[in-house]
């Protein structure tokens, strides 16, 4: 009895980690004993788990991470200072809001990887070109969700703090700014996402180190457990990361948790 | 001797975008005793609370003259404030620092605004739950630091937008008899909206019934109920007799609404 109250409060978990093993395994006898064919197009988990200790143990892989990271920092950081009050700005004032939209909405719904090699032409191979093009997918789930923070802002708590004398600044600073809050955590997880692909692209076109030119070297060379172990690194970083970030989310925002934009 | 709050000729018109203009209130008169607890009643859209809002400072009449203690009204200020019908908290605040609002905005510093507080939770009783958020709190809780954050900054008069009606009938009933006995011991004056004859009967000293929209004064009742209330009282045949008094008056504006096709 105890044994199933137990599996009861922690099925979520449980369940979880067995389809996450079984699909390893049924990868491990598929590669194994079905799809016996030649190794140069196919991998299986053992050998994965092989490369993935010789990566993280040999020290090349961190190099990698670094690099990228850098890049992701100032791609990340730029989206955040100019995605922000861009979007704020947009949800307070109509008439930036109504010149503005069509570019963004424009923008954030295409496909802005297009653009990677016209960065790496204007900013160069380095850093600034990789963290151009991560600022440029990172920037809109900031500017929308910050813009739509700000426009599910409650009018009434607004009139209360004017009604007990509140000033601009006040209403700024005590409602807006802690509505967006929730607002904010979101497009976060959401430009994760998007800032990853941004890095990946922008090492794939040109780049002589971070994690996505080594995906794209081990790949080359047909060094496929070392291709999918890069890759699985690379998954837990964003796993790891939007998951805080939801929990984030729980803390900052109590009250409503998993409010999300666009 | 002047009144206390003197209102005069208040004529308000919302003129809503791709909308026909309302007028809201027109002509509108009152006059309120310092200590005096007067209820507005009428049928819904009369303007009961834009006039509230008016005297809060929040909305400019267009026409008319509005004046407190021989001041005229141009916008929020300390001696008066409100309770809102939909509690108005900040949910990221915990019910102390949601009590402190008013305060901090006057600004009162720190020590001094969490001692007063910390008073009024108690007023309200709601010790023991300082550091609750409000989605962890019911109702009537809610309304009850509404109450306090209203009357932490020491106002002179009180406003209460249908403070009441969100709540269920028993929690009402219970709301109605604390404030009657909070407005004992603290003898603000009270300028009370509601929609409940029985709530405007049994608070008040005096009744304003309004007309249908645009709202102005119909009839005005004194309620020769001798205090302390209490909740007996309700079943006494002067009490009925009040409330009929006040239903024969708002009969026909209901009807008048009605007929209107509103």
């Amino acid at each position: 009895m105890a044994l199933r109250e137990k599996y009861d409060e922690y099925q979520r978990p449980i369940l979880g980690t067995i389809s996450v093993i079984g699909f390893f395994l049924l990868w491990e006898w598929v590669a194994t004993y079905v799809i016996t064919v030649n190794p140069f197009f196919f991998t299986q988990p053992s050998k994965i788990a092989v490369a993935a200790k010789g990566l993280l143990f040999g020290g090349e892989l961190w190099k990698d991470l670094a690099v990228s990271s850098k890049a992701f920092v100032w791609g990340f950081s730029l989206a955040v200072i100019i995605g922000i009050p861009i979007g704020v700005f947009m949800g307070w004032r109509r008439r930036a809001e109504y010149t503005l939209d069509p570019f963004f909405t424009a923008l954030y719904a295409s496909p802005l990887v297009a653009l990677a090699p016209l960065l790496i032409i204007i900013f160069g191979v380095g850093l600034t070109g990789k963290a151009a093009l991560i600022f440029l997918l990172a920037v809109f789930p900031f500017i929308f969700n910050a813009f739509a923070g700000v426009k599910s802002t409650d009018r009434l708590l607004v009139n209360v703090v004017r009604a007990f004398g509140g000033r601009e600044k006040d209403i700024y600073f005590k409602v807006i700014l802690p509505s967006i809050l929730p607002y904010m955590v979101a497009g976060t997880r959401i430009a994760i996402g998007r800032g990853i692909v941004g890095i990946i692209v922008g090492e794939f076109y040109a780049a002589s180190e971070g994690i996505g030119f080594a995906i794209s070297r081990f790949g080359d060379t047909y060094r496929l457990p070392e291709m999918f172990a890069a890759i699985l690194v690379l998954m837990t970083v964003a796993v790891v990361f939007t998951e805080g970030l939801r929990k984030l989310e729980n803390i900052v925002a109590p009250w409503k948790a998993g409010q999300e934009a666009r | 001797m002047a009144p206390y709050i003197q209102a005069r000729d208040i004529t308000l018109t919302f003129k809503p975008k791709n909308r026909d203009p309302v007028t809201a209130l027109s002509g509108f008169n009152l006059d309120l005793g310092k200590g005096e607890f007067l209820s507005l009643v009428g049928p819904s859209g009369c303007g009961k609370s834009t006039f509230l809002n008016v005297l809060l400072g929040l909305l400019r009449p267009d026409r008319g003259d509005l004046q407190l203690n021989g001041k005229k009204i141009t916008g929020p200020g300390q001696e008066r404030a409100m309770v809102f019908q939909e509690f108005g908290l900040l949910p990221w605040r915990t019910v102390v620092a949601n009590v402190e609002l008013g305060l901090e905005l006057k600004g009162v510093p720190a020590a001094m605004r969490h001692e007063r507080a910390m008073e009024l939770i108690r007023l309200v009783g709601l010790t023991g739950f300082e550091q609750h958020y409000p989605h962890e709190l019911s109702g009537g809780m809610k309304q009850r630091v509404g109450l306090a954050r209203a009357l932490a900054t020491e106002p002179e008069v009180l406003l209460m937008d249908e403070p009441f009606a969100a709540l269920d009938a028993q929690t009402r009933d219970l709301m109605q008899a604390e404030l009657l006995q909070i407005w004992e011991r603290t003898k603000k004056t009270v300028l009370f909206v509601t929609h409940s004859i029985e709530e405007a009967a049994y608070l008040s000293d005096r009744v304003v019934v309004m007309t249908a929209r645009p709202g102005r004064t119909k009839n005005i009742l004194h309620v020769n109920l001798p205090r302390p209330r209490d909740y007996e009282m309700r079943l006494s045949p002067e009490f009925n007799e009040i409330k009929a008094e006040i239903w024969g008056d708002l009969k026909d504006e209901l009807m008048a609404k009605h007929t209107n096709g509103a």
